[in-house]
């Protein structure tokens, strides 16, 4: 430092002159700023002032008319009760006033109205909802007035809340850019510049920097940002991935309630994908009928037609033959060319073609399948041919990059490269394949493919090697393109190979779901998924393809099911690493925040696990594979796994649920009922919902055939009324006569979390109105803001009412039950169940009366009280 | 308050009077002890510009100013309920244009005298009522409401469909009703019984303006800009800035202030003239500051102080003119000033 001060001392006059001239500079440009603000509000406010101008005119001619019309007078003509003289020349500031006492003898009577008791608008909830984060009432100051002084009286419920004012990100007016942005264009960035610049705003230096390469990005950029911005319109969402097509749908679909925008659970949640997978519904392919005229089934039928000499001599099934076929030519190709996928790509993309269009080239496509046909008599060829595809393909697999790379390739335009590749890496190459692709149309397949694997095995080895290379090398040789056209167009290949070989990545991420839902039913997948973008019979096609190009796996039709398990991790594991870190990172973030809430209250969480009234524990799903184990947040957290939960349906901490026999879950035999829990008919043997009449022999949708322990579920509920209250304030009523037990309703509320609840209930204390209650360990219901009629059921202590916390797949939710037989138009009471020392003054019950309070069911739900 | 960055400074006004016009007492009336929280003056019928309307316990009061500082009781009205404390007075006119007086207090019942439109309530909400057929039309609550008792409300001057409200939650929000109109028109034709309206919740304002750190109990349009108070000792005068993409979100660009000493309690109210040429309001020591509102910096045109005017003013009226100006105090004392004429 020292020598760096002694080194610029020379210059730091220089540059202290400059920095004189700088600060001149900046007072200079501030002082313009500012005039040029004073001169805009001017501006403004004449602009204003002309348009009130105008308002007025309009107002003063409405006014005025009135007067013309009605020149009737009425009211204020008549003889003024009484007339005060004043001081017409007006009064000095010391002059004394003497004022005038006004009594008037007539004064008119306003009729007595009742006072209605105080209320405050809410929103109606059909269901409980997440408080959002800009409704809490932590950290922001609450101003209270003394109900009988009037005066403001700023009150903080507690000292701890006062709060530090963040420190916010500064945000640049257009003046602060125009200093910015003029000073560093003149003065450089030079260190002094930035603090001076800096300390003359009142801001960190890093914030300048910021602003600067912002501003510069904004000036510099724009005509960058024009262009983007035009590419930005072509791209259309099929060259997104599936992955991140699917982000939005994972973030913002609740998989619990089955709608967008969950208010209940929010976005964002974890993603818990069940371990066990549902067995997709399969058909036989003979019983298929063909979906449509592109059907694959189609296409069979012609071929079948075509080659029905063939069929004899190989197996019987059209599906056999084309898995043969694929796998015939999946050998040929990797004699060939030495890749699986990208050239199989092409001839099935010609078979495909020939088959559905020309009746020249289906001959063709007869003839090639005659040739295999009898290729596959030579068993021993077809054999070697098939070993030597395995060897090839492990050794393939040594070359992990290759693969990858190749893998990489291929989505795009395969082909081309990699017969590049292998014409560039065989000795003889150019000939042959340009050979064998031409002999495929000339009816010498035969013979040349049988060639071609003699040839190909001995040059099974350098051929790998030279590819490696290639690839290695970037290999795509543009020179070599239009002869690769050439050869295309030598063989006749219409322009349906390019369009069926090329699968954009969105579109084979889509197959793929296809399989895992559907199984390998080209029919369903091409409708349900690729509709619009791709045929049953190029899926059907891919389908084949994608199966030959890994022939080990190919081999019997039966193992297709597991083959298909296995294409999809390897797909998950090669091809889209960037989904599951995404999930990874999600799950942290949303642990993390559950972490903050738990580790923010530990006295909270402590207060509820140490009474005696245990409260119920919030679930959240957990993710483990197959079993729970000691790790399972479940177990863990001291909740059974719910039907939400990854694990397999026979793990341990599952809530299996009910076999009660029909409507016999309504009292604690059943182990729903006595678990709190209402019935739910993905688990309980026969608790089953119907929506129908009955006219089908299914139980009606209400009455006896039905499990009566689905009521919130099914939101049974009876109408409530709200009036106002025999007792207090306003009540709820019940508009129709219920039995005892009956459900009458639901008390939703916005979901708090326990801090929240305390510092509201504080609030509401003051106002002596409180619709607090005790959810679970995690949230408490506050009915104030956002609820339902039965938030204005009152406090008794000898209730016709009682609420229950009931577990409904998966969220706790209070219900309202009548305790009794409660008449028709009756008020509602329910017991709050306050603790012993929580409850309002005016819900204390007298001194002999508690014995009888500690004995009711503990089960029963309580209100909040904020402590 | 966050600093104010450079280049949006507002352009505060000089305290110093600039005399361009002259206020005297002309009179003093003693309306009972008890304090009289609203003076309003009637600008719904130009016959009427000289009557206005008082408010103080639950007493309703209409009078006329006349020349020579004279002022007439006209009517008087008591609510029969001891307890009610009426905290504000407004006036409205019917579909006929015949002017109505309405009250509201600390009962929560709006006095509709002679009458048809809208006001507030001891709420956390803003309603709109119509009160030629007693419906309430729209209730302007939810997730964007006030969070706390709403203090003041007022319309646009031109665009009907606009209002302004703040409170106790220290903000102003801006309202639209454009989408629900057909519901106020639906209200005039309204014939079943008014608790079987479809009234509609308004949950999200489409501005939301956190201008003030404390209550902000008086705002008023001015044009399309608004003027409001808290707790600070001044008015201000700022724009609001909507973001067309995210409405309730957006800035507040303080334009101007006018300061006003000693006025740092809370339900004092400003007022203006029709033209909305000034604004007079009064402090917690009786004395009052009447504003040039339209001229840029603001300039003071007067203020106005009597040895015996101590107490507390709750509320300003300015007549039509702005020739006269009333003052009701806490006192339950009403002054009159009159403009000296030049």
């Amino acid at each position: 430092m020292v020598s760096r001060a002694s080194d610029s001392s020379s210059k730091s006059r220089q540059s202290n002159d400059g920095l004189g001239n700088l600060t001149y500079k900046l007072n200079q440009l501030k002082k313009q700023v500012q005039a040029e603000r004073v001169v805009s509000v001017k501006d403004k406010i004449e602009k204003n002032r002309k348009k009130i101008e105008n308002d007025i005119s309009q107002l003063l001619s409405t006014t005025s008319r009135k007067s013309v019309i009605f020149a009737m007078d009425n009211g204020f003509g008549n003889m003024p009760l009484c007339k005060y003289s004043g001081f017409p020349q007006g009064l000095g500031d010391r002059d004394y006033v003497n004022s005038h006492e006004v009594v008037l003898s007539t004064s008119s009577k306003l009729s007595h109205v009742q006072k209605i008791p105080p209320y405050t608008t809410w929103i109606f909830l059909d269901k409980n909802q997440r408080m959002a984060e800009d409704q809490s009432v932590v950290g922001r100051r609450r101003i209270y007035y003394d109900q009988h002084g009037s005066e403001a009286l700023v009150c903080s419920d507690s000292e701890e809340d006062i709060i530090e004012p963040e420190e916010e990100k500064h945000e640049f007016s257009d003046g602060e850019d125009r200093i910015l942005w003029t000073v560093f264009e003149e003065h450089g960035l030079g260190e002094e510049v930035i603090n001076a610049v800096s300390q003359f705003i009142g801001i960190a230096t890093s914030e300048v920097q910021d602003r600067y390469s912002t501003l510069k990005e904004k000036y510099d950029g724009k005509n960058l940002k024009e262009f983007e911005d035009a590419g930005h319109e072509r791209g259309i969402a099929l060259e997104k991935s599936l992955s991140a097509a699917l982000d939005s749908f994972d973030n913002l679909f609740c998989r619990r309630c089955l709608l967008f925008d969950c208010r209940l659970h929010g976005c964002s949640q974890t993603l818990i994908n069940p371990s066990e997978k549902q067995p997709y519904w399969s058909e036989y392919e003979d019983d298929r009928k063909p979906c449509s005229n592109h059907c694959y089934l189609q296409a069979f039928s012609l071929s079948l037609s075509l080659s029905a000499a063939v069929q004899d001599t190989v197996e019987g099934s059209a599906g056999n033959i084309s898995s043969i076929i694929t796998n015939t030519e999946g050998t040929l190709l990797h004699c060939n060319a030495e890749v699986p996928g990208a050239h199989s790509d092409i001839m099935a993309g010609e078979r495909c073609n020939s088959k559905r269009v020309l009746p020249v080239t289906s001959e063709a496509v007869d003839s090639s399948e005659v040739a295999i046909g009898n290729e596959n008599t030579d068993t021993s060829m077809q054999s070697l041919g098939k070993r030597k595809a395995l060897e090839l393909n492990d050794s393939v697999k040594v070359f992990d990059e290759i693969e990858e790379s190749l893998n990489k390739k291929q989505k795009k335009l395969l082909p081309l490269d990699v017969l590049t590749a292998s014409s560039d890496g065989i000795p003889r190459p150019d000939t042959k394949s340009g050979h064998h692709v031409g002999a495929i149309n000339d009816n010498e397949l035969q013979m040349t493919s049988k060639n071609t694997i003699k040839k190909s095995v001995s040059a099974k080895v350098v051929s790998h090697n030279n590819i490696e290379h290639n690839i290695m090398d970037g290999a795509k040789d543009v020179n070599k393109e239009p002869e690769m056209k050439q050869s295309f167009s030598k063989g006749e290949l219409p322009e349906g190979v390019l369009c069926s070989s090329e699968w954009k990545p969105i579109e084979k991420e889509l197959y793929l779901k296809g399989v895992e839902i559907f199984g390998r039913n080209s029919c369903l997948i091409a409708r349900n998924l690729l509709s619009g973008l791709k045929t049953c019979m190029e899926v059907s096609t891919y389908m084949r393809d994608s199966s030959s190009s890994m022939p080990h796996k190919s081999v019997a039709p039966s193992s297709f099911l597991e083959e298909t398990v296995k294409v999809d991790t390897d797909y998950a594991e090669q091809e889209m690493p960037a989904r599951p870190r995404l999930l990874r990172r999600r799950g942290r973030a949303r642990k993390l925040k559950y972490s903050w809430k738990s580790a923010g209250h530990p006295s909270i969480w402590k207060r509820i696990a140490d009474g005696k009234n245990q409260s119920c524990k919030q679930y959240t799903p957990c993710g483990c594979q197959s079993m729970c184990g000691k790790q399972c947040p479940c177990l863990h957290n001291g909740t059974c796994c719910e039907k939400y939960c990854g694990c397999s349906k026979s793990c341990k901490n599952r809530f299996r649920g009910c076999h009660c026999a029909k409507s016999q879950c309504r009292s604690r035999q059943c182990p729903c009922f006595a678990a709190g829990r209402e019935c739910d008919p993905d688990v309980c043997r026969n608790c089953w919902v119907s929506c129908g009449d009955g006219s089908l022999g299914e139980p009606p949708k209400r009455g006896d055939g039905q499990c009566g322990n689905m009521r919130l579920l099914l939101r049974q509920q009876q109408r409530i009324l709200l009036a106002k209250s025999d007792v207090a304030g306003w009540g709820a009523f019940l508009k129709n006569s219920v039995s005892k037990n009956d459900y009458l309703g639901e008390y939703t509320g916005e979901l708090i979390s326990h801090r929240e609840a305390d510092k509201r209930g504080k609030i509401y204390d003051r106002a002596n109105s409180s619709f607090l209650f005790d959810l679970n360990d995690q949230y408490v219901l506050d009915a104030y803001r956002k609820g339902d009629k039965l938030k204005f059921a009152n406090h008794s202590s000898n209730p016709n009412c009682f609420a229950k916390v009931m577990l409904v797949a998966g969220d706790h939710r209070v219900g309202i039950f009548a305790k009794e037989h409660i008449e028709a138009s009756e008020e509602l009471f329910y017991d709050y169940r306050y603790g012993p020392d929580q409850a309002p003054a005016w819900a204390r019950k007298p001194e002999g009366s508690k014995r009888e309070d500690s004995s009711v069911s503990q089960g029963r739900a309580k209100k909040h009280q904020s402590h | 308050m966050a600093r104010t960055a450079i280049g949006c400074e507002p352009l505060v006004g000089s305290l110093t009077p600039s005399k361009k016009r002259e206020y005297r007492v002309t009179n003093k009336l003693q309306e009972g002890k008890r304090p009289l929280y609203a003076v309003v003056f009637n600008f719904i019928d130009s016959r009427y510009f000289n009557v206005f309307a008082t408010v103080g316990g639950n007493r309703v009061t209409v009078y006329q100013c006349l020349e020579g500082g004279v002022i007439a009781a006209l009517q008087s009205y008591v609510d029969e309920d001891k307890e009610e404390s009426f905290y504000t007075v407004s006036w409205a006119c019917n579909v006929d244009g015949i002017p109505f007086l309405v009250a509201g207090g600390i009962n929560g019942i709006i006095r509709v005298i002679d009458v048809s439109n809208e006001k507030l309530h001891k709420d956390e909400s803003v309603r709109l009522w119509n009160v030629q057929t007693g419906i309430c039309i729209l209730i302007f609550a939810g997730a964007g409401g006030h969070r706390n008792e709403v203090l003041s409300v007022d319309f646009h001057p031109s665009d009907i469909y606009r209002i302004a409200s703040c409170g106790m939650d220290n903000t102003v929000k801006i309202w639209s009703m454009k989408e629900f109109w057909t519901y106020v028109e639906k209200s005039f034709t309204w014939t079943d019984l008014p608790s079987k309206f479809p009234t509609k919740y308004v949950q999200f304002p489409v501005f939301i303006a956190s201008v003030h750190s404390n209550y902000v109990d008086c705002n008023r349009w001015l044009g399309d800009f608004i003027l409001s108070k808290s707790v600070d000792n001044e008015i201000v005068l700022w724009e609001p800035k909507m973001k067309e993409q995210s409405p309730g979100e957006g800035t507040a660009d303080i334009l101007q202030k006018y300061p006003v000493p000693e006025c740092d309690i809370w339900f004092i109210k400003f007022s203006c003239d029709f033209h909305y040429n000034a604004a007079a309001i009064g402090n917690r020591e009786g004395k009052i500051f009447v504003w040039e509102l339209q001229s840029s910096p603001p300039v003071l045109i007067a203020r106005l102080s009597h040895a015996q005017s101590k107490s507390p003013i709750r509320q300003t009226a300015m007549s039509y003119d702005g020739s006269t100006i009333l003052s009701c105090c806490e006192d339950g004392a009403i002054w009159r000033w009159d403009a000296i004429p030049t």
